[in-house]
């Protein structure tokens, strides 16, 4: 999980996440990197694809060129302005996905350190009563069933498994700093390159702290019994399924041979399911486990519980718009399914937002304004030397606060409306990301504010079933508010106690909906009391069964029917003053698309070489170009199927028109010849142009776009992805 | 352990603890000659064999073949099947004989260097610690020093335990190292097959004995496999060789019986699920794995009643069990919940199973249970359906048309050649899913996302926005996806460079699993899935 998306960003996380699988990524995203510079910033800053540099002195790079007009003072202190309003806003959503994060895990951590304890307890009841002494070679003799090694399954239920590789990092900090000798493997250590001896050696570089020659396991035995044998070693593997079968097979039998000699239990990242276990390990391993299962909160929970602390209830005062909002979902569900990426979407989106979002200069010492006044209501805290200077600030004044004051307090009604919602949607497993959304959309506000005192009520209690046809698109069969809200209908009286005690919570710090809130409650916990009453007193009749039911559907129906109010009420559309909401560009700077820019980009190479030799030209090929632009835009000729012959020889004539002009001497002018004669004084010699020509397909080949030929045609290459 | 020590000995034969005196006070560091033997309690001849039981002919055949105090032995093949209780038997009758031996794993000792340090540290009473930076007696790699340290080694063990008995004799002990020979033991040898592709390892091993030529040393080979494989590797071998065979049922049922308190119960138990498992396996290991899940189940309908067992009792424990045995005859592994979440697990699950009771059947609740992204699902499918079907029929199937009339375009084909199809088709039954190249895989991807983006944006999700980018915002990241489903071993990759033509996918997925992902994105798989 990405606890730290400072980390994310740092290229020893990337190089360790993705090298082993993205390796043509990350050659095409090292030549990106370089191009961004190069290009027009506004326009490309976020092509690369897997790394944005978020570096101040790119950003006063992109600012200084967009904001070139202004004079030159006012323009540095509106770009240092910029960056503190942006490492503030950034560093508290920051710190808030951490926190969430980690509340998110204690408990789940709590749960294993609880079974590593017990499993400790089991192997040390069996060492004592055996008398086991750990430096013996020889195995310990006992019955098959106490021969077992402890493990923990931890489903991480995604897919990717990178939103988990700090979650492991933190557990085998808890469990350290409970008093544990932890080792944290990586599935990269399990490969059948380094084989038993790579990820021996790396398990006793951790658990020993130094080096040693030999990766051998009786030096860990030898270590475990200097450090007094009394606690346990727990051994946590990320991600079990990217490890190599047969070296953790290995690996465990390794183990198996030390078992109760040993207290090592294991922790082990499962992605998919349990039964990748089964799909990756003989049989003969699997029955050295006694597994347990432990559940990681799944993705979506996660983003619910980031989207209620940073989005819904603000903790930076930076918003996202609809369309950014929808792209954001999207992408979650549709695209990379992982927090990591969300979070470095709403990063994006915060730079974005901060270094050219704003066309009046003065909101970004509005964002510090605010900031400062979002969370005490404090005007007069001290403001920014700078920031007291500027006009903006000056002359908006009290009128401003007011305003804005009265903006974040409609917006706390909101939120806690919105959380109220997702609190009855739970039952539905409605998310919180999509109630977000939809609350969000100008569709859905557009209706509300039509017939907000007519005919809402009725519609948003319709079933679904029914003539959805009818109503405008946001309360389609998708409705998620709808949805929510109906499900508060259907609600046993236990769980529908316990919505309005949290709403209650959402609700405690806006008087005039708590009061309601508060006031059902009451009425519900007395009608429970009294029909529980009834039914107590008239024990077995039918007619008092029918009267808690009435009871029941009436509390349920007071329920909804509030939550709609809150609904009509507080969920008006209010125009955000400062929100980002430039989709296209987010999703530009996110995805980036590289292969297909990687092809643009060698189309026309001018753009970005910039060179003088050939910017003249436009779009003729000239033999000063790069040998893999020229292959390329050659290959554009060839359909499917390029004929290697062909190919070469058009190569040729274009890099060496000497060749040509043989032919063409007649024909070409005097111009080009001598041109040709200054810049290759020479003629280039045929091994020399095959070398260029061998390397400049090698290039195509390794970004991906070309195929070798194979046996079957061996004049003829691929051309391979075109579009992509 | 023994700590009682002699001095002179001590200072010549483990110089390395002796020069790091600290040492032995945070771990008893010194070794000494009787830590060569088993070290527990001697148990009686007729201890050994109670506790061996089933193997009674093996063991007195081992002991016939060690012989009495100080007489050489041939090297000796111990052999059988896993879990057939080879290396326990040879390590209680070493317990038994209370003579010095040396035990090397060559599962532990993955490698040759680490096999002969091993062997070395253990003769040389040679202690890793943090004084000597775990660093073992010599550093040894070549089988040819091997055979001098060990010569070395062996001649001053063999001294000082001599040494030993003469100025023992006397006395009477427990636990102080009998006679002067010294056994090598070798357990799974079979793994040594693997090391080295010339074997020169594995017949010198089984040449060490004639090598080091000493009377006092007995090596001892414990292997899963037989002589016969051994053969090809090392050429004749001068071993004597000790067959351990499977255990039969009675024995099986000697030994569970052994290990059992309540033995009235555990009998009618294991006269239920014996028969059927021994016939699966006979392997002590797993039986028992299998039998302690098994037996809970057993005593569950006991837990409140405290009568005596008759049989009407055991008929209904026979009854309550039953339906249990198969299932768990196929089931290799299960994992339970930790109890600490157990809790919420079910609340969940109730809940979820509520949610979805409720709904009914217009709107299936996601019975995935990890999360994947839409991309990823829509590549898993590609994956299947490139795996699947033949690659002749993709034009058909996939056509601008939605793969609709060209049913029929395949039905007739298959009327004209309806038996050589047939056999085609047997045949890519039994060859499992076929491999496909990374082309044909995004061009299938390409098209059930278009148009499943076309059906998509017809019935429903507005809200979702998807409609702004178009399909391109699905192709962006499908060669992370791909790489990240070959991760998770869905899709398997052949061929190691990705710039070589020729990778091909293969889709691991079962069809099971396809569909609970198609159903996700309410896909109509089956009317792509080709079928006979």
């Amino acid at each position: 999980m990405a606890e730290a998306p400072d980390d994310e960003f740092s290229p020893e996380t990337f190089s360790g996440t993705f090298e082993s699988n993205i390796q043509p990524f990350f050659v095409l995203h090292k030549a990106l990197a370089r191009k961004v510079e190069k290009k027009a910033p506004a326009a490309s800053a976020g092509k690369a694809r897997r790394k944005i540099d978020l570096s101040p002195a790119k950003l006063r790079h992109c600012e200084g060129i967009e904001g070139g007009c202004g004079d030159g003072e006012n323009e540095r202190c509106m770009e240092r302005l910029r960056m503190e309003a942006f490492d503030s806003v950034w560093s508290k959503i920051e710190s808030t996905i951490q926190d969430v994060l980690k509340k998110f895990n204690v408990n789940l951590f709590d749960d294993i350190f609880q079974w590593v304890c017990e499993s400790f307890e089991a192997i040390n009841v069996c060492q004592t009563s055996r008398h086991v002494k750990a430096n013996r070679s020889y195995p310990i003799i006992t019955d098959a069933a106490s021969k077992k090694i402890s493990i923990g399954l931890v489903l991480t239920k995604n897919l990717d498994f990178v939103d988990d590789l700090l979650t492991f990092r933190d557990l085998g900090v808890h469990l350290k700093s409970h008093g544990c000798h932890v080792a944290n493997l990586s599935s990269l250590d399990f490969s059948a390159k380094a084989g038993i001896g790579g990820c021996l050696k790396i398990m006793l570089r951790q658990f020993l702290m130094i080096s040693s020659d030999a990766a051998d396991i009786s030096v860990l035995a030898a270590w475990y019994s200097e450090q007094g044998l009394s606690k346990p070693m727990v051994i946590i593997i990320d991600d079990m399924e990217r490890c190599c079968g047969s070296v953790l097979a290995d690996f465990i039998l390794t183990l198996s041979e030390w078992v109760l000699k040993l207290p090592i239990v294991l922790v082990v990242g499962v992605s998919t399911t349990i039964d990748s276990a089964r799909k990756l390990l003989p049989s003969n391993v699997l029955q050295y486990f006694s597994p347990s299962k432990f559940m990681l909160g799944s993705p979506a929970e996660k983003m619910d519980a980031i989207v209620e602390a940073v989005l819904v209830k603000q903790c930076s005062g930076f918003n996202i718009d609809y369309k950014v909002a929808a792209f954001m979902r999207s992408y979650f569900l549709r695209q990379d399914g992982t927090l990591t990426s969300f979070i470095r979407a709403l990063k994006i989106a915060c730079v974005q937002h901060f270094s050219r979002q704003l066309i009046s200069k003065g909101l970004s010492t509005l964002f510090l304004v605010e900031d400062t006044l979002g969370m005490p209501f404090d005007m007069r805290s001290p403001l920014p030397e700078a920031m007291l200077k500027n006009k903006v600030v000056e002359r908006t004044g009290e009128k401003f606060s007011h305003a804005l004051a009265e903006s974040t307090r409609r917006k706390n009604y909101w939120s806690s409306v919105l959380l109220c919602l997702h609190e009855a949607g739970k039952s539905d497993n409605i998310q919180l990301l999509d109630l977000f959304c939809e609350a969000l959309d100008p569709e859905f506000h557009k209706f509300v504010a039509s017939d907000k005192n007519t005919n809402l009520e009725r519609e948003l209690g319709a079933k679904m079933s029914s003539d959805y046809c009818v109503y405008p698109q946001s309360f389609k069969k998708n409705g998620f508010i709808r949805q929510a809200v109906n499900s508060v209908r259907d609600l046993h009286e236990t769980q529908l106690s316990q919505i309005l005690e949290n709403w209650e919570r959402h609700t405690a710090d806006l008087d005039e909906i708590n009061e309601k809130v508060k006031e059902l409650r009451s009425i519900i916990s007395d009608e429970g009391k009294g029909s529980l009453q009834e039914s107590i007193n008239a024990s077995r009749r039918i007619t008092s069964r029918s009267n808690l039911n009435m009871g029941k559907e009436t509390a349920n129906e007071k329920a909804a029917s509030l939550i709609k109010s809150l609904v009509r009420e507080y969920m008006r559309p209010f125009e955000e003053l400062h929100c980002f909401e430039n989709a296209d560009n987010l999703q530009s700077a996110l995805i980036g698309d590289p292969r297909r820019q990687i092809q643009v980009d060698l189309l026309d190479v001018q753009k970005i070489l910039k060179c003088n030799c050939c910017s003249k030209k436009g779009t003729i090929l000239l033999p000063t170009m790069h040998d893999t632009s020229i292959l390329y835009t050659l290959a554009q000729e060839h359909g499917d199927l390029i004929n290697l012959h062909d190919w070469y020889h058009s190569f040729k004539t274009i890099i060496n028109p000497v060749v040509n002009e043989k032919n063409k001497k007649k024909k070409s002018g005097t111009p080009k010849k001598r041109k040709a004669r200054d810049e290759e004084p020479a003629s280039i010699s045929e091994a020399t142009i095959q070398a260029r020509f061998c390397r400049a397909v090698t290039e195509l080949q390794i970004t991906g776009l070309l195929r070798m030929p194979s046996k079957r045609r061996p004049d003829y290459l691929q051309r391979v992805a075109f579009g992509l | 352990m023994d700590t009682q020590k002699s001095p002179r000995r001590t200072t010549r034969l483990s110089a390395s603890s002796t020069n790091h005196p600290e040492a032995a006070v945070v771990y008893n560091s010194h070794l000494t000659l009787d830590d060569l033997v088993f070290g527990d309690e001697t148990i009686s001849s007729d201890e050994l064999l109670a506790t061996l039981a089933g193997r009674r002919r093996q063991t007195l055949e081992l002991l016939c073949h060690i012989g009495p105090l100080n007489s050489p032995m041939l090297p000796l093949f111990v052999y059988g099947g896993a879990a057939t209780g080879k290396t326990s038997t040879v390590l209680q009758v070493f317990k038994h004989l209370n003579r010095p031996f040396v035990y090397s794993s060559c599962r532990t000792c993955y490698n040759p260097k680490i096999l002969f340090e091993s062997v070395l540290n253990q003769l040389m009473l040679h202690t890793r610690s943090s004084t000597n930076r775990y660093s073992s007696f010599k550093r040894c790699e070549k089988p040819s020093d091997f055979v001098n340290f060990l010569k070395e080694a062996l001649v001053t063990v063999v001294k000082n335990l001599k040494e030993n008995l003469s100025k023992k004799g006397s006395k009477k002990s427990g636990e102080h190292a009998k006679g002067s020979m010294v056994y090598l033991i070798f357990d799974n040898l079979e793994l040594v097959r693997e090391w080295d592709k010339s074997s020169t390892m594995l017949s010198f091993l089984f040449r060490l004995y004639h090598i080091l030529n000493m009377t006092e040393v007995g090596v001892i080979f414990v292997s899963n496999a037989s002589p016969d494989v051994y053969y090809s590797n090392a050429g004749s071998m001068d071993l004597f060789p000790l067959h351990f065979p499977d255990y039969s049922e009675d024995e099986l049922r000697t030994i569970f019986m052994k290990s059992q308190g309540n033995s009235k119960l555990y009998s009618s138990f294991l006269g239920i699920v014996l028969k059927p498992y021994s016939r699966v396996t006979r392997r002590i290991d797993e039986l028992s794995t299998a039998f302690l899940p098994l037996f809970q189940k057993y005593c569950e309908p006991l837990k409140d009643s405290g009568t005596a067992l008759n049989e009407e009792l055991k008929r209904k424990l026979f009854t309550h069990l039953q339906p249990h045995i198969s299932s768990s005859l196929n089931e290799v592994f299960h994992a339970p919940t930790h109890s600490g979440g157990n809790f919420l697990m079910d609340k969940e699950k109730l809940r979820r199973k509520n949610s979805s009771k409720r709904l009914g059947a217009t709107e299936r609740v996601d019975e995935m249970d990890f999360h994947m992204s839409a991309s990823a699902k829509y590549l898993l499918i590609s994956a299947f359906l490139a795996s699947r079907n033949p690659a002749t029929l993709d034009a058909s199937l996939f056509d601008s048309t939605g793969g609709t009339d060209s049913r029929k375009k395949r039905r007739k084909m298959s009327e004209k050649t309806k038996e050589m199809k047939e056999n085609a088709e047997q045949e890519l039954l039994l060859k499992g899913p076929g491999t496909f190249p990374l082309e044909r895989l995004l061009a299938i991807f390409q098209c059930i996302t278009s148009m499943s983006e076309d059906s998509l944006n017809e019935d429903q999700d507005e809200d979702i926005g998807f409609e702004v980018g178009g399909d391109s915002r699905l192709m962006a990241d499908v060669l992370l996806q791909l790489s990240s489903l070959c991760n998770a071993n869905f899709i398997s990759k052949g061929g190691s460079c990705p710039l070589e033509s020729s990778t091909r996918y293969r889709s691991l997925v079962s069809e099971d699993m396809t569909l609970k992902v198609a159903r996700s994105l309410n896909f109509p798989l089956s009317k792509y899935l080709y079928r006979r």
